[in-house]
């Protein structure tokens, strides 16, 4: 059909390759434009040949959200891991297929996020990133707090941050630097800078908490944990400075945070035109949620019967496994930008990444847990927290001047495989009755 | 006469806005802090003066109103009367505690000024000397007290939040505000000062964790009181020593860093009081300070017990921004202006000098009046203290600032107020078992 041809074609084509101009600010943070490295243009043989229109644009519709990118390989674990919870297969079983169901997931809502975020107009669109762009996690935490396994949401977003810092930005240097050997590489240093200042005060909100209790300050049975109360104020805090780094990334200081979109050859994903409509993408976007959030139930409850029968602990499984995951998509984008030598939108999606749920999630999670009355709080133990402070200092010196080398990221890299060795020799048994583990400090103050 | 009485009565010259550049014409010793806090002065009014009709008494009321009424502060003044009275007819302790307070504020912006007017005749070596070891003049008199009073606690405390007000408070209000006013603008300082004062608070960090780790290091069931107290008093000549290079550097051999970039219209460099009455207000405003310093050491467990907040948070927090005010205003001014330079001399000057000076001070006086005093300050202050500096240091050093670092300095400052408002310490009153609700490793309990 002719009048119907040219927004036809637009949809069939998926995203308009070609050379990109620049980028207006349609809310396309770092983080979404590396996502986009992982979609592929849509074949549009197999759907040209349906005849009815309404028909074509439906499955045009499906194939663009389903087939769209290179991760759909994993789509069918989901139906799968549906299957094994419902005839009760071995529940290590459920637990690996929800994992593995889980990693287009992301990457989908992360699409559909960007694609809304077009119609919405930039500021809107950056405060839908800034809260949707780790949703696997905060989907995954919220369960755990549910059904009180405290220690699960602690390490699995400790896991997240870490992850974020050491393993995507290391790779991200290491490939950008073995890629652009003879170039110099170069980044703006001003929004590390603003980044590892807030992952900071996160440090400083999770040391207090920490200090407060190795100094002795033990709960009395009358009072409320001192501890609980100062994490709760500390969380506030927290979401004060997340606040304001929104304020200063979208409306005052936007111009430290553009991506540096000159001039783009062949990855020309311009995407000024969404290619599904408004609603169609919420709607998908709605469902896609709840299908993670069955994924991530089912990940929460198997979580421990994984740990027994494969042997791993399950500090381990949250910290290391749990969020490579997660972060799969962004992981794959990261690297593909630092191959370019475009290292700005990497940092953005690393740092970006671990900002957001060190300074939104984390203290999300403890208020959510006050209003449903579950004492989650802001200590995560002495080896954790020990473990966050040396990578976030780290990360800090290493970006802190403003270049890159291969070598930046081999050392980054070799920290994640040095704290992946320690949690996964880390036997400490799951206590999911209170507030965390609890690592006996004589063995650690011991001569 | 008639000329002199002239220059006396119009007070300053200045009427807060901008001073000149100083340190080529006669270099007066003026500091950013004294630079700081001259913006809190404010004109004197010369009618009421020139009504009075003999020279003596006329030239003796400017100087009165020069010195009582020249500040902005000038109104909290009645309470140090207030605050006698309430110690000789026995009110309330709490009130006692409180009115000391407020009039130790106008009385330490006073003292600053008076240092700023002698070192004028004394030249600009020993009036940045004067200002080096005056310039925190109400902490370091309320931290002898406490040494004196055997309140170690209250010390260490009061030292440390001095520290943290300067770095995080001071700092972080100073270029929050100076940001939102000048937000189109690129903000610039000089990093190098910044670098200085950094290096020299990680020295003092290092001393501090020292005792501590040594303490927790020890094989359970040594003593190691002795060796922490000799280890604390030999890294507190280490300290000193730093501290006497820094000023070496700042004064002699490296003074344009430290310059502060004035090159505007007014100048300062007349005194408006004499050598001698200037000299003699000082001895005089020094000796209030003690008396109402001793008040507040002694008052203080009353006060918290009454307001029911512990005292940890009045040492760290109330005493501290008691003490700083004025500076603290006038780093605030100064940031509006975009003359970052000087904002960051307040605070990190202070702050380098109670770590460096204050604290190693108060240990070898200590050491000479047998007091246990030692530079472990406990693991939840250290800790505070560690991440602060980390922090301050981390956000100083590329030489630009905008508001969101202010913010974050500032919720910093926030987080470090609740833990210790929450951080209920029994507080021991004889020196032996000074901990600060250091248990002993093997109590640990979560």
């Amino acid at each position: 059909m002719a009048s119907l041809q040219e927004p036809l074609w637009l949809l069939e084509n998926g995203n308009l390759k070609g050379p990109n101009k620049e980028i207006r600010h349609h809310g396309r943070t770092a983080h979404n434009k590396s996502s986009s490295s992982l979609r592929k243009k849509s074949d549009l043989t197999l759907v040209s040949k349906v005849r009815c229109g309404l028909l074509r644009q439906f499955l045009t519709n499906l194939q663009e959200v389903f087939l769209g990118t290179k991760l759909s390989v994993l789509f069918p674990a989901i139906p799968l891991a549906v299957l094994a919870q419902s005839y009760g297969f071995a529940r290590e079983w459920v637990f690996a297929l929800s994992l593995l169901g889980l990693t287009p997931l992301a990457e989908r809502v992360s699409f559909l996020t960007e694609q809304l975020a077009c119609y919405t107009g930039p500021t809107v669109g950056g405060l839908l990133n800034a809260t949707c762009g780790n949703a696997t996690e905060l989907i995954i935490a919220i369960f755990a707090l549910s059904q009180h396994k405290i220690d699960v949401v602690k390490y699995s977003l400790l896991g997240s941050v870490l992850s974020n810092l050491l393993l995507v930005l290391g790779t991200s240097l290491f490939c950008g630097g073995i890629a652009n050997l003879r170039k110099e590489q170069k980044y703006d240093r001003r929004q590390a800078d603003v980044n590892s200042l807030l992952l900071l005060l996160g440090l400083l909100c999770h040391s207090l908490p920490l200090l407060f209790r190795l100094a002795g300050a033990a709960p009395t049975a009358e009072t409320t944990d001192p501890t609980l109360q100062l994490s709760r104020a500390s969380s506030i805090v927290m979401l004060i400075a997340y606040l304001s780094y929104l304020v200063f990334q979208l409306f005052t200081h936007r111009q430290l945070f553009e991506a540096q979109e000159e001039s783009e050859d062949e990855d020309g994903v311009s995407e000024e035109e969404p290619v599904i409509g408004f609603w169609s993408g919420l709607i998908w976007l709605i469902g896609m949620t709840a299908v993670i959030s069955l994924l991530s139930e089912y990940v929460v409850g198997t979580i421990e019967d994984a740990s027994s029968s494969w042997g791993i602990s399950v500090s381990f499984i949250s910290i290391i496994l749990l969020p490579i995951v997660g972060n799969a998509a962004e992981h794959a984008g990261a690297i593909i930008f630092a191959f370019k030598n475009k290292l700005d939108i990497s940092l953005g999606v690393a740092l970006g990444s671990a900002t957001q749920i060190s300074m939104f999630v984390v203290p999300l999670c403890v208020i959510v847990s006050w209003i449903m009355g579950i004492k989650m709080d802001l200590n995560f133990n002495l080896l954790e927290t020990g473990s966050l402070a040396l990578s976030i200092i780290a990360v800090a010196f290493t970006l802190q001047d403003g270049t890159s080398h291969y070598m930046k990221g081999l050392v980054l890299l070799l920290l994640y495989i040095v704290i992946g060795a320690c949690f996964f020799l880390s036997q400490t048994p799951l206590n999911q009755a209170n507030s965390g583990l609890k690592i006996p400090p004589e063995t650690i103050f011991r001569v | 006469m008639a000329e002199l009485s002239y220059h006396v009565e119009n007070g300053e010259s200045n009427k807060g806005s901008m001073s000149k550049e100083l340190w080529n014409n006669n270099g007066s010793g003026r500091t950013a802090q004294n630079l700081s806090t001259s913006l809190m002065r404010k004109k004197s009014d010369p009618m009421l003066v020139s009504n009075v009709r003999y020279e003596m008494l006329r030239n003796f009321l400017s100087n009165l109103q020069q010195v009582i009424l020249g500040t902005k502060l000038a109104v909290l003044f009645p309470a140090i009367p207030l605050a006698i009275a309430a110690d000789f007819y026995n009110f309330g302790r709490p009130w006692i505690f409180a009115l000391s307070l407020l009039g130790l504020t106008p009385l330490a912006e006073r003292v600053s000024f008076l240092t700023e007017q002698i070192a004028y005749y004394t030249g600009p070596t020993v009036g940045g000397l004067l200002n080096a070891t005056c310039g925190n003049a109400t902490e370091l008199i309320i931290a002898l007290f406490a040494l004196y009073r055997n309140k170690i606690h209250v010390l260490k405390y009061s030292l440390l939040g001095s520290i943290l007000s300067n770095l995080l408070l001071v700092l972080g209000t100073s270029l929050l505000c100076g940001g939102l006013a000048n937000i189109k603008k690129e903000q610039r300082y000089d990093r190098k000062q910044a670098d200085v004062n950094s290096l020299l608070l990680l020295l003092g960090l290092l001393c501090h964790m020292l005792p501590l780790m040594f303490r927790y290091a020890a094989a359970p069931g040594v003593l190691v009181a002795d060796s922490t107290l000799q280890l604390s008093r030999a890294s507190s000549i280490v300290m000193l020593v730093a501290y006497i290079g820094y000023i070496f550097f700042q004064l002699k051999t490296h003074r344009q860093i430290f310059e502060s970039q004035e090159e505007d219209d007014e100048d300062e460099e007349k005194a408006v009081i004499g050598f001698w009455s200037g000299f003699s207000w000082l001895v005089g405003m020094t000796l209030i300070i003690a008396l109402l310093s001793e008040y507040v050491v002694g008052t203080i467990e009353a006060a918290s017990e009454t307001w029911g907040i512990s005292i940890s948070f009045i040492s760290i927090i109330l005493i501290p921004i008691v003490g700083n005010a004025a500076e603290h205003a006038g780093a605030i001014i100064f940031a509006f202006k975009n003359k970052l330079d000087i904002s960051l001399g307040v605070a990190l000057g202070s702050a380098t000098q109670i770590s460096m000076f204050a604290v190693p001070l108060c240990v070898v006086v200590g050491w000479m009046m047998r007091v246990q005093m030692d530079l472990d300050f406990s693991l939840l202050e250290t800790g505070c203290l560690a991440l602060t500096i980390v922090v301050v240091a981390f956000t100083l050093q590329d030489g630009t600032s905008h508001y969101l670092k202010g913010v974050i300095l500032c919720l910093c400052y926030t987080a470090i107020a609740a833990c210790f408002f929450v951080h209920n310490v029994p507080a021991p009153l004889d020196q032996t078992s000074v901990k600060m609700g250091l248990k002993p490793p093997s109590a640990f309990s979560a």
